[in-house]
This record gives C-alpha cells, sequence and structure tokens, in this order.
C-alpha cells in the first residue's frame, strides 16, 4: 500500500508568519466571487499534516465554492497557503502539480474515456511508467470492482464505481492533499458508507491529509478529526470532530433552522 | 422569476436591460429624436441623388439587419442566412413589379414569402443549437444562389432582374431619388417601430428568458421551441421586407444579394452596430454600406481587414458593439455632468453572462447562490 | 459500368479533400466545442504561404511540408491570442468570433495576395493507371492514400500516445482534465495546431484542381461542415467516412440525374446534412453527448 499516494510530508516550516508549522493547509479570510457576486465572504480553516477537516453546511454556504477557490478555479483574495507556499492566483493545473488532488463535486469521471485510461489521465505529470502500473494495480486491489471493468468506457460505471474511480484517479498523482467534494452526493446510503470506509482505510494506511466537503455529516465526522461549519460564505465554527455532532451550528446546517 | 439573495451569474435576467432613465437623460433622449426626425425628413432636399441612394439602401440594410437582431440578439438564435430571405423578398418584388403587381400586394408577397420560407426552415431547424444551427443556416444562402441561377426564367438568372419603378408621382415636386428616400425610410421607420414594440413587449421578454435560459423558460411556461420558431419568422419577415425595400432603391434584383458573404457581413455588422440594440441596427445598416465606401470598394481587402479587426475588438473590449458603447459614454456623461453615479456594466460580448474562466462554465450555477434556480430546474447543463 | 466506377473513385479524392478539412473542424470542435468558420480561410492563407515558396524555387513538396508546418505555428498562435480569451462562451459569441476570424483573414490574405486566381501545381504526377479495364487519374487516387494515412497517424496519436490521451481528456472534460494537473490551455492550443496543419494539407490537395484564390475554401468548407456534422462533430473516423459518401453521392448525383447537374450537386449534402441534424442530432457516427448547447 505504500505506492498509494505516498504523501510528500515535508518538513518545511510553514506559513510565513509562523503560524502553525503542522499545517499541510491553511485558508484565511478567503473571499472568492463569481462574476460580480461575492459568494465567499471570510472563510478560514486548516488542514493539519497527515489530518482531515469537515467541511459542513447548508447547501448554498460556499463548501464547494471553498475547494474551487483553493484549486484556482474562482478568483479569491484572502491567504491560501500549502505546506507555507502562496497558491492564491494559481491555474488548476498549477495547484495540482504541486500537489494537491481535488475530487470535484460529481466525480469528474472522464466519461469517453476507459477506467484505465482515467488513472492514466490522473497521473499524467508522472514518468515512473513501473511505480504508475504498480498504482494501478493496487488501485485494482482496493476496489475489485474497477478491475473488472478496467477496459469499458468510465461513464457506463455506476456511481459508486465513479466515485471510487474519482478516488484512484486523484491519487494516482501522488498528491500531499487531498480535497474531496460530496463524495456521497447521488450514492445509495449503503454505497456511500462504503466508499467512506474505503477512504477512512486509505486515510489510515497512508495518512494522507484530505479537506472533505460533505452533505451527510454523520459520514464527516466520523471521517475528520476537525469540522469547519460554513454559513452564507463564512467560517461560523471550528473546533475537534467529536465535539461537533451536538452542536447547534451543525444540527441548523443540515435542518435548515 | 423572483430571485432573493445574491444573484449567480446563471440567474436570468428577465427581459432587455431596461434601467429607468435618469431626468435629464429622458429630455436628452427626447431633443436628440426630435432633431433625428428633423434631420432625417431635411437631408434628401438638399443632398446629391448619390447620398440619397446610398441613405435608402441603409435603411433596407437596416431592416434586414434588425430581422437578424430579432433573430441573433434579442432570442439569440445565431443565423448565418438572412441574406436568403432578402434575397427572396427582393425577386418576389421584382416579380410583383414585373407583373404588374400594385405596390401593396408586390410588398405584401415580398414580406410574406419569406416568412413562410422562414417558418417552414425553423420549425424543424430551431431544434438545433448554437453551432448546429449555424451550420444549418448557411445551407440557405448556399443552396439559393445556384437556384436563383437555374430558374432563370423566374429570376433572370445570373443577370438579374431589372425593373423601372417607384418613381416620384407627378406633381409631388420630388426627383425619383428623393420620393424613394421617403418611401423607403417611412416603411423602415414603421418597421422599426413594429420592432421596438415586439422587442419591448411580451414577445421581447420571452425572447429574454429563451436566449438566457431555455430551462428557466419551460420552468415559467414559455415554450422555447414556439418562440425560436417566432423569431425565425420574424426575421424572416423583415428580411423580406428589406428586400422589397432594396429592389424600390436599386431597381435591382441578382444572386448578388442572397449570398453567404452578404449574411456573413450583415452579422458582423450587427456586432459591430450593437447586439439586441434597435440603434445598433441603425449603426449596422451605415456600417454594412458605407465601410465598403470608405474602404475603397476596388480593394476587398480593406474592407475585410476593417470588418474583421472591427468585430474582434468590439468581442475583446466594446461589448455591446458601437450603440453599447455609445449609450454607456453618454450615459458616463450625463452622469458626470449631474451628478449621478453611472450604473454597473451588465453587459458584455454579445450581451451574454460571461464566464470567468473556462473551467467555470460546467457548473453553471455555483452552490454559494440561493437563487432557488438549482432547486426548481437543476443545473444548465441537464438541459437536454 | 466503368464511367460509374470512375465516378466513385473521383468522388472519393473529392471526399477525401472535404475529409482532411472535416477532420480539422473536428479536431477544433473536440478541443474547444467550437466550429471554426475561418477553418477554410486558414486554409487558404497556408496554401498562398505554400505557392509563395514554390514560386521563389523551393520544389512543391518541400514548399507544402513548410506551409503545413508554419499552419501549425499559426494555428497555435491563433487559438492563444484570440480563441482562448472566448474558450466556455456562449456557442453564439463563439460563431461570431470565428466569423470575424474568417472575415479578417479574407481580407489579409487578400490585401498580400490579392483576388486574382493563380495556378497552383500538383503534389502527383499527372496521368493515369488502368485498373481491370478501368481508366483511374493518379491524382485521384495519391489523393485518397494521403487522407487515408493521415487518418491512420492521426489514430496512433490519440490512441497511442500520451499527449494524444491528453487532447481525449481535454476533450472530454476539461475541468477535470485541469485539476488532474494537465495544461488545459496548452492542449487546445495543441488541437487549434493540429487542426491548421491538416488544413494546409485540404488546401494543397484542392489548390491544383480549382486555382488558388481567396474564397478557393469556401464551398469547400461548406462540405467539410456538412461532414463533419453528419459525422457527428467528435468522431474523426465518422467525418471522413461522412465526407467519403458526400463526395460519392454528390458526384453520382450531379453525373446521373439530370434535374440536379453540377450547380445544384452542392445541395446534396447540405440536404443530407439538414435531415439528418433532424433526425439523429448525435450524427451518423457521434455519440449523444456530442451535440452540446
Amino acid at each position: 500500500m505504500s505506492e498509494l499516494a505516498g504523501p510528500e510530508r515535508s518538513s518545511r516550516t510553514g506559513a510565513a508568519d509562523g503560524r502553525g508549522s503542522g499545517n499541510i493547509l491553511e485558508l484565511e479570510d478567503v473571499r472568492a466571487s463569481y462574476g460580480r457576486a461575492e459568494v465567499l465572504h471570510g472563510v478560514s480553516l486548516q488542514v493539519s499534516n497527515g489530518g482531515v477537516t469537515a467541511v459542513l453546511g447548508a447547501n448554498g454556504a460556499g463548501k464547494t465554492t471553498t475547494l474551487r477557490a483553493i484549486s484556482g478555479m474562482v478568483t479569491a483574495k484572502g491567504r491560501i497557503d500549502l505546506d507555507g507556499q502562496d497558491v492564491l492566483g494559481s491555474r488548476p493545473d498549477q495547484v495540482a502539480r504541486m500537489g494537491v488532488a481535488h475530487v470535484p463535486q460529481g466525480r469528474g469521471t472522464l466519461d469517453q474515456l476507459s477506467v484505465r485510461e482515467n488513472l492514466l489521465v490522473g497521473a499524467y505529470q508522472r514518468r515512473d511508467r513501473k511505480a504508475v502500473e504498480a498504482q494501478i494495480a493496487e488501485c485494482f486491489e482496493l476496489f475489485p470492482a474497477l478491475a473488472r471493468r478496467q477496459t469499458s468506457t468510465a461513464g457506463n460505471l455506476s456511481g459508486g464505481e465513479q466515485q471510487m474511480l474519482a478516488v484512484c484517479r486523484a491519487l494516482m498523482s501522488r498528491p500531499r492533499l487531498l480535497l474531496l467534494d460530496e463524495p456521497s452526493l447521488g450514492l445509495a446510503p449503503r454505497t456511500a458508507e462504503e466508499v467512506f470506509e474505503a477512504i477512512g482505510r486509505l486515510q489510515k494506511e497512508t495518512g494522507l491529509s484530505m479537506l472533505v466537503v460533505e452533505q451527510t455529516a454523520a459520514l464527516a465526522l466520523a471521517l475528520a478529526d476537525t469540522a469547519v461549519v460554513l454559513e452564507i460564505g463564512r467560517t461560523v465554527l471550528t473546533g475537534p470532530a467529536e465535539e461537533m455532532a451536538g452542536r447547534d451550528e451543525v444540527r441548523r446546517a443540515y435542518l435548515g433552522d | 422569476m423572483t430571485t432573493t439573495g445574491t444573484p449567480s451569474p446563471g440567474a436570468t435576467r428577465v427581459g432587455p436591460a431596461r434601467r429607468p432613465a435618469s431626468a435629464p437623460l429622458r429630455v436628452l433622449t427626447v431633443v436628440a429624436l426630435v432633431a433625428g426626425v428633423i434631420a432625417i425628413a431635411l437631408i434628401p432636399l438638399s443632398a446629391t441623388p448619390y447620398t440619397n441612394y446610398q441613405l435608402s439602401v441603409v435603411a433596407a440594410f437596416a431592416v434586414a439587419i434588425l430581422g437578424l437582431n430579432i433573430v441573433s440578439g434579442y432570442a439569440g438564435q445565431i443565423s448565418l442566412g438572412q441574406s436568403a430571405f432578402m434575397g427572396l423578398g427582393a425577386y418576389a418584388a421584382a416579380f410583383g413589379v414585373t407583373h404588374g403587381w400594385p405596390v401593396v400586394a408586390s410588398f405584401l408577397l415580398a414580406a410574406l414569402l419569406p416568412a413562410v420560407v422562414g417558418l417552414v426552415v425553423a420549425i424543424p431547424a430551431v431544434r438545433l443549437r448554437g453551432n448546429a444551427l449555424a451550420t444549418v443556416t448557411i445551407i440557405l444562402p448556399i443552396l439559393a444562389v445556384p437556384l436563383a441561377k437555374r430558374f432563370s426564367d423566374i429570376t433572370g438568372g445570373s443577370e438579374g432582374l431589372n425593373v423601372d419603378w417607384m418613381h416620384a408621382p407627378a406633381g409631388v415636386g420630388l426627383d425619383d431619388d428623393q420620393w424613394r428616400y421617403y418611401v423607403v425610410v417611412a416603411i423602415a421607420a414603421v418597421l422599426f417601430l413594429l420592432g421596438r414594440n415586439i422587442v419591448v413587449g411580451r414577445i421581447g421578454r420571452a425572447f429574454a428568458v429563451v436566449r438566457t435560459n431555455e430551462a428557466v423558460a419551460s420552468a415559467m411556461g414559455i415554450s422555447a421551441h414556439r418562440y425560436k420558431v417566432l423569431a425565425f419568422t420574424i426575421a424572416s419577415f423583415y428580411g423580406g421586407a428589406a428586400g422589397f425595400l432594396y429592389v424600390a432603391v436599386v431597381q435591382f434584383a441578382s444572386p448578388d444579394l442572397p449570398n453567404f458573404l452578404v449574411a456573413i457581413n450583415m452579422l458582423a455588422a450587427l456586432v459591430i452596430g450593437g447586439f439586441a440594440s434597435l440603434w445598433g441596427s441603425v449603426v449596422a445598416g451605415f456600417f454594412y454600406v458605407y465601410v465598403p465606401v470608405f474602404a475603397g470598394a476596388v480593394d476587398p481587402s480593406r474592407t475585410n481587414i476593417f470588418y474583421g479587426a472591427a468585430l474582434l475588438l468590439v468581442l475583446f473590449i466594446v461589448p455591446g458593439g458601437v450603440s453599447g458603447g455609445v449609450s454607456r459614454l453618454v450615459r458616463l456623461l450625463v452622469g458626470r455632468l449631474f451628478g449621478r453615479r453611472p450604473p454597473a456594466r451588465d453587459d458584455d460580448a454579445l450581451t451574454d453572462p460571461q464566464p470567468i474562466t473556462s473551467t467555470q462554465q460546467d457548473t453553471a450555477v455555483p452552490d454559494a447562490s440561493p437563487d432557488g434556480l438549482r432547486s426548481s430546474v437543476g443545473p444548465r447543463k441537464e438541459v437536454p | 459500368m466503368q464511367h460509374a466506377i470512375q465516378q466513385i473513385v473521383d468522388g472519393l479524392a473529392a471526399g477525401s479533400i472535404y475529409g482532411a478539412l472535416a477532420l480539422a473542424l473536428v479536431l477544433v470542435y473536440r478541443a474547444t466545442g467550437m466550429i471554426n468558420f475561418a477553418q477554410g480561410l486558414m486554409a487558404v492563407a497556408s496554401t498562398y504561404i505554400a505557392l509563395t515558396l514554390w514560386q521563389a524555387g523551393s520544389p512543391i513538396g518541400a514548399a507544402v511540408a513548410v506551409a503545413i508546418a508554419v499552419s501549425l505555428v499559426l494555428g497555435a498562435v491563433t487559438e492563444r491570442l484570440v480563441i482562448r480569451r472566448f474558450e466556455g462562451a456562449s456557442p453564439h459569441t463563439a460563431v461570431v468570433v470565428t466569423v470575424a476570424l474568417l472575415i479578417l483573414i479574407n481580407g489579409i490574405v487578400g490585401a498580400i495576395w490579392g483576388y486574382n486566381s493563380q495556378p497552383f501545381p500538383s503534389l502527383f504526377p499527372t496521368g493515369t493507371v488502368t485498373v481491370g479495364g478501368v481508366v483511374l487519374a493518379i491524382p485521384s487516387l495519391a489523393t485518397i492514400g494521403v487522407l487515408i494515412a493521415v487518418v491512420v497517424l492521426l489514430q496512433l496519436l490519440f490512441l497511442k500516445t500520451k499527449l494524444g490521451l491528453a487532447l481525449r481528456a481535454v476533450a472530454n472534460n476539461p475541468e477535470s482534465s485541469a485539476l488532474s494537473g494537465l495544461n488545459v490551455g496548452r492542449l487546445l492550443m495543441v488541437g487549434w495546431a493540429l487542426a491548421a496543419g491538416l488544413g494546409a494539407l485540404a488546401g494543397a490537395l484542392i489548390a491544383p484542381k480549382v486555382y488558388l484564390d481567396p474564397g478557393m475554401m469556401d464551398t469547400i468548407l461548406i462540405y467539410a461542415l456538412a461532414a463533419a456534422v453528419l459525422g457527428g462533430l467528435d468522431s474523426p473516423m465518422g467525418a471522413v467516412v461522412a465526407a467519403w459518401i458526400i463526395g460519392v453521392s454528390e458526384n453520382l448525383a450531379g453525373t446521373y440525374i439530370g434535374f440536379i447537374g453540377n450547380d445544384l450537386k452542392i445541395g446534396v449534402p447540405l440536404v443530407a446534412m439538414f435531415v439528418i441534424l433532424l433526425t439523429r442530432p448525435q450524427g451518423l457516427f457521434g455519440r449523444k453527448e456530442a451535440v452540446r448547447v
């Protein structure tokens, strides 16, 4: 399993202002807008090295936009540091090459390519062909369902299989940080649990840092060590995941008031 | 469609962007209109016959381009075939004249025959969108030219049809060029008023919804299909009427008119003049006629370089074309003079909400836009 | 019968030229979701470059090769300087952008080389071969051969190389590709460059038959559009097969159906395109998703 996603835990000392060198990702007062409409009005959060942070919030709170801001897919202001390195203003492909793998909402499947080709696209930056092949094999070991369908067109996979493929594709780049946008979206509850089980196993084995946006709070909080609640584009609450389940803000985010 | 909170870039702006004009602006507009009408009425009395001829041709093309504007600018369905309808109208007018029909009958034939053809083509064609629709509309001029040459007993073949009509009635005291100018400009003015009523009224609002978001249109009970057919039919009607005006001035219908390049240049002139703007169509008519004159009719390369460059210029930096640019400038100046803030710019290249980056298009409705759009009709890309 | 076979071969040769330009349209469509109405005039510009080199004393084969190479660069530059700004724009903005390019390039070509027709040398020796009693023109056969070679090379590029995989990924889902670290902009440039190169080839193949002037590709573009649409817009093989069908059917219709004749034969593919679009919007060979809004 060592080939899978070995995060480069470089010990570069963190942010310029010396804050939290243990964090792989730090967002401070991030604002982002689509055109003239600002949708993030000040989001702050951290992902610790080897840790998992869950982003919770109601529909429209700005969870997806936060991930898109990190990946350079929307114009953003504020501070976004990846391992002490400023990523604000970088293009999505540059952010990806800095070691951020982003599984977008809806999984971003390359639906006209085969399962195998999807994985090869994930490994596009890598030159070590043997290791890539080994990792593809490991991926198929982790998700046997994918192995059976490796030459079929990815668009024909079920939703759960596509989600597994998306996670594998993201891991193929050997990221140091994984961004997951609503992995359970559109999946049957049982399938969603399976996907989260696999992600959790992966996290334990590799120590990969993750930032997870999720509607189903229970799934996310079980995986995360830290949780952040967004309301209308702002961070309103940050704390250890296990303390969050009972909080009013969390309930409000999901029960709608 | 009431939206609450911050509108997303995918949110629909219902109806043409009409802001309540400020009082000084309204006064200015009225003064300009009155002055314009007087100038239009007086010009032919002192101008040379050739100038009157050119201005009459401008009016004819402005009408054709207004038609194109209704289907492409207001309803958002790009047509590369408007010249075919203008050509058909021209032949129909010439046919009526050579067969001794009354002028009104010739006009009706010239306007209604293209409208019917437009309707028949549109009913199936508007099921296509964007690229495919533009591709299909090219067929019209490409086929029109060989067809016109083929049916030479009606059309006069490559030679075209010469007509001799629309002379100034005795006793009016006008020369032919002046008379034709007044007739053509008067008809064009009526057609523009009609067009204005269409685009600011209920139909125009429906066009705007269809243009910006068909899913919203269907959620509002607006049949996108029906309104697109209507837009095409209106455009063909205007094209045909413009063909009539053209024959009234030029006294000639030939296969040079329903040409593919004429259609392309009309579209170019429209974008330069200003998409989805009535004044834009007028400006476009002037462009269409005068750019080749100024560039030197002998050397078409200069015309084309100018057109191509102007078009790119509009697309890159002057969204809204000349009319959009001028109206922004006027608003800005009026605002400065009378101490009002200019309104924020909300249009861009061709009146569409412009994407911020290419990667954002796929999720036109971001999650942080509580506009109710998403829950009711889903993201745009899933529209079949 | 022999006459019919000759007509078919000539039709295939004409179809091969439409096919080369149709492939260019498909490459651009796959990369950027645009139909490049300027593709024909870009090809005309390339052909003039080849003509200028040939007139300066270069052998025609080398002149065409250099022109293709220059076109690759010009295609990439066009994407970077003009098209990049409008990627992801609405279809009607995209149409107007390429129409602007069409008009502009027409003007530039006219300003440099004028609007008079100029003869262009054939890449292939004139002459005929007799196969089973049927006399076939060598240029026709060679043209068909060139297109087949192009198709094979493109398939190898797309299916067997890493660059090809990246091009397909970007065509399929640019957002996901960018998130996987692919430089989408650079790959779109490659798509436009390849298309311009193919257009240059099409120009060099058609010019000896029709003489070279700025309007040379106008009708060819229409045929190529019809072929690309019939083929489904995102299917290179579909475009080529459709182009051959168009070439053969219009040749046969023009020859054997009196009413159609030479002047109306262009109507054959256009009417076919209209009918196909309405009954099967994804084209004869395209995937359903190909018809983007």
